[in-house]
């Protein structure tokens, strides 16, 4: 147990604890949570920052509202609706067309108005926000899913989450949905995270369940090798999202739109660790390597600019 | 910076607390364990004399913070007299009845419950005035300075020569001995004693006490010979002239005034008697001698009424598991449903005790989430839906009332004690969970939850740790530093070990 304790130490894994202490407590003030916890004011946010976002179709915030949702949705086949401060992919939910009166849902189930009118009544009631208080729910632009990701998805959106210490990209991840996570693209209800190469964009190997993965568990396709498009453009539209949020250690949830390009999807105070087991590197050396660059440049070119001598430091 | 705040706080806080306990340990005389059993001792002095028909006045010498003891308590039975008690500080402390007219056989009570307390060396107190020296009739001078002289040849200290002296006259077979021993008057050696000692130079005094052993009654005092050997009294076998008192030796007073003075009544004696009761140190309230000791004394809480001290013995164990859900969560890393729910769990185990908490726990859990489930089909909103659940899980606590009431079984009844709060939040939380990352996940949780509610159980029920939070309830700033130190904690969890050993494998 020490020996598996010190070898990560010496690979600089991070741990919980020293995520919440260190990079969390440090450079996340509380006040600039809000922000990112409802994800209508990140929406707002990036919109008056000139970030793409996918479109927000209505707003539901009390019960009555979902007595007209039926025939709000009626012009849109596609959408999803997702609590405004849901964490960790939970209470989202894809639709992907109709089937009479039915809504399909991206997972293949047929849903009845009633059951949506339900789902967006739990979100409403805060079964899914932080805290439990109650919550609005949001109806968006249900995202496409990019041609080069199609061998590696099961039945939803991969997303790409860029991790943001200070302002500085310090790794990045793909997350394929599975079939275990119900096309959702949440490592811990079972999607793939698959590392990227900073530098290039092109994928590495990946991590299903906390273990490391060379290939879909459910396709068999290789992992790695893909490389994703727009690279530069994700990393400065990530960059630019410490100065839209002021949170120091921040996780920006990208999703590439086939027709829409790169759309900020979510933003997260609190990203997770798995992000190391994808890249099989360990985040503290980054960290570090980003802190004594400090203080870094405000503008986010000059920034960027910075960070080839940071990968290969 | 940050942490060494941290530190330096819990430090702080850590050697506050030890050093009130400790305090209270050197002090008070409190045991650092439940087990140590006080024996109490209940000294009786019986004042017995015959009334003259004309006004009467007893004084009786009384114990004063006698050497070895703590004094719990003391009471007088005076049945018609006024009694006053007199305590002057630099005066023997004296009971004194007074009547204007008694007649008949009469007695008096004074009752003593004393503790023996560990020895702590009293501080040098100033030396008493060097006794005049005795005039000694020839040959009786010659003898006493040759074995005086004697004594101090072969002596390395004070104390040496104390007692080699009293063994020579006591035991002595030369002619010298044998004649000091002759001119004892009267058999009051003791007091003789301090004559010979005041010749030598030193202050010496008799002492009067009981050796309590036993449960004895009618026994007088006994006498003892304390010599002032430069910075404090020692005791000295009068007999044989070891140094020393006996144990468990009660000094009851001085010499001076006599135990007993009396006037105006006949046949004045005094009589003892003691018992023995063993009682749990926790029983034992102390009397305050001095401001720190009552400072501490404050900080006790064995002056509460006794139903508010059931309740912080419960209360003072609550940090212990809080701290048990630290160290399970920061340093294991094992998920529980809601941070405090297992502590509450565990209380609860506590009165259940933990093989049937543990059984009604899941009976409860099982059977208000298949509930549960059904209410999931019936779309029911938030708030009222958990009212719901909360109305379940007192009919599920009622019915396995009864039903053990029915059938006898009596540890069915203390389900009653179960937080339904918790437990109706820990069936929601759980169908939560269920729903979104599936039963494995749920369980898993449920199980996290139960495993910690167990150590936390383990914990809070531990007597001793139970008995030191009680007495020592100052330990609670220990509790804190440790919560201090594990809020600055950025090791990995032991889960960690396992989620990243993938990491730890590959080639750097």
């Amino acid at each position: 147990m020490f020996g598996l304790w010190r070898a990560l130490r010496r690979r600089g894994v991070l741990g919980l604890n020293a995520r919440n202490r260190g990079a969390i407590m440090g450079h996340n003030p509380r006040r600039c949570y809000p922000l990112v916890d409802d994800k209508l004011k990140t929406k707002r946010l990036a919109l008056a920052a000139g970030i793409a976002v996918p479109e927000l179709y209505a707003v539901l915030e009390t019960e009555h509202d979902l007595g007209t949702l039926h025939a709000r949705l009626a012009e849109r086949p596609q959408f999803v609706i997702k609590p405004a401060h849901g964490s960790g992919g939970s209470g989202v939910l894809v639709v992907d067309g109709r089937e009479g009166s039915n809504y399909l849902t991206a997972d293949g189930r047929a849903v009845a108005p009633g059951q949506i009118a339900y789902h967006a009544s739990n979100i409403l009631s805060g079964i899914y926000s932080l805290g439990g208080v109650p919550d609005r729910a949001m109806v968006e632009y249900r995202v496409h899913i990019a041609r080069i990701f199609e061998r590696v998805s099961h039945h939803g959106v991969p997303d790409i989450r860029l991790l943001v210490y200070r302002g500085m990209p310090a790794m990045a991840m793909l997350r394929l949905p599975t079939r275990r996570s119900a096309g959702k693209a949440n490592l811990h209800q079972g999607a793939v995270g698959v590392g990227i190469d900073l530098a290039t964009g092109v994928t590495r190997g990946g991590v299903w369940l906390n273990r490391g993965v060379g290939a879909h568990p459910d396709f068999g396709t290789p992992l790695a090798g893909i490389a994703i498009p727009d690279w530069s453009r994700l990393l400065e539209l990530g960059a630019r999202c410490y100065e839209l949020t002021g949170l120091g250690y921040l996780g920006v949830d990208v999703v590439l739109d086939p027709e829409r390009g790169p759309l900020l999807l979510e933003l997260n105070a609190r990203p997770g660790l798995a992000i190391q087991i994808a890249n099989r590197e360990g985040l503290e050396r980054r960290l570090a390597a980003i802190d004594a660059l400090a203080p870094l440049p405000g503008d986010v070119a000059a920034r960027l600019a910075l960070l080839p001598a940071l990968i290969a430091a | 910076m940050r942490v060494r705040l941290v530190f330096a706080i819990a430090l702080l806080c850590a050697s506050t607390g030890l050093g009130i306990a400790a305090l209270k340990i050197a002090r008070l005389g409190l045991p650092l364990s439940a087990s140590a059993i006080a024996t109490v001792w209940e000294v009786e002095a019986r004042v017995a004399f015959e009334g003259t028909g004309k006004a009467a006045r007893i004084a009786l010498g009384l114990p004063q913070s006698p050497r070895g003891f703590t004094v719990l308590d003391e009471s007088f039975v005076s049945r018609g007299f006024g009694l006053t008690v007199q305590a002057a500080p630099e005066t023997p402390r004296q009971a004194i009845w007074t009547q204007r007219r008694a007649s008949g056989g009469q007695a008096l009570y004074y009752h003593l419950k004393v503790l023996p307390k560990s020895e702590t060396p009293r501080k040098p107190g100033a030396p008493p005035a060097v006794p005049p020296t005795p005039e000694f009739t020839e040959p009786l001078a010659l003898a006493v300075a040759a074995l005086v002289a004697g004594a101090r040849h072969g002596a390395a200290d004070q104390n040496g020569f104390v007692s080699a002296l009293i063994a020579r006259i006591q035991r002595g077979s030369d002619d010298d001995a044998r004649l000091v021993r002759r001119a004892i008057p009267d058999g009051d050696w003791p007091h003789f004693a301090t004559r010979i000692l005041a010749s030598a130079g030193l202050a010496s005094r008799v002492v009067w006490g009981l050796t309590l052993e036993g449960d004895f009654a009618d026994r007088d005092l006994a006498p003892w010979l304390e010599v002032h050997t430069g910075e404090r009294w020692t005791g000295f076998d009068p007999e044989r002239g070891t140094a020393g008192w006996p144990s468990n030796f009660l000094v009851w007073t001085h010499d001076d005034p006599a135990l007993i003075e009396a006037s105006g009544v006949r046949r004045a004696q005094v009589a003892f008697s003691g018992t023995k009761t063993p009682t749990p140190q926790l029983a034992v309230p102390h009397r305050n001698p001095s401001r720190l000791d009552a400072a501490l004394r404050a900080l006790s809480l064995f002056d509460l009424p006794v139903r508010t001290q059931n309740v912080y013995r419960v209360l003072l164990m609550v940090p212990i598991g809080a701290l048990v859900i630290v160290v399970m969560r920061m340093v294991v890393g094992i998920p529980t449903f809601g941070t405090f729910m297992p502590v509450l769990v565990a209380l609860a185990f506590r009165e259940t005790r933990l093989a049937w908490g543990v059984a009604l726990f899941l009976i409860v859990v099982s059977l208000g989430l298949l509930i549960r489930v059904g209410f999931t089909r019936l779309r029911l909103l938030l708030v009222p839906r958990l009212a719901s659940v909360l109305v379940i899980v007192i009919g599920l606590m009622l019915g396995v009332s009864l039903v053990s009431a029915r059938i006898g079984f009596e540890p069915g009844l203390s389900i009653a004690l179960f937080p339904m709060v918790i437990l109706t939040m820990t069936i929601e939380r759980m169908s939560i969970v269920w729903d979104e990352r599936g039963g494995a996940t749920a369980v898993e949780e449920c199980a996290g939850s139960l495993l910690v509610a167990i150590c936390g159980y383990f914990a809070m029920t531990e007597p001793h740790l139970g008995y030191l939070m009680f007495v020592f309830p100052e330990l609670l700033l220990v509790a804190l530093a440790a919560c201090l130190l594990f809020g600055a904690y950025t090791g990995y969890r032991l889960s960690e070990l396992l989620r990243f050993r993938d990491l730890a494998r590959d080639p750097p």
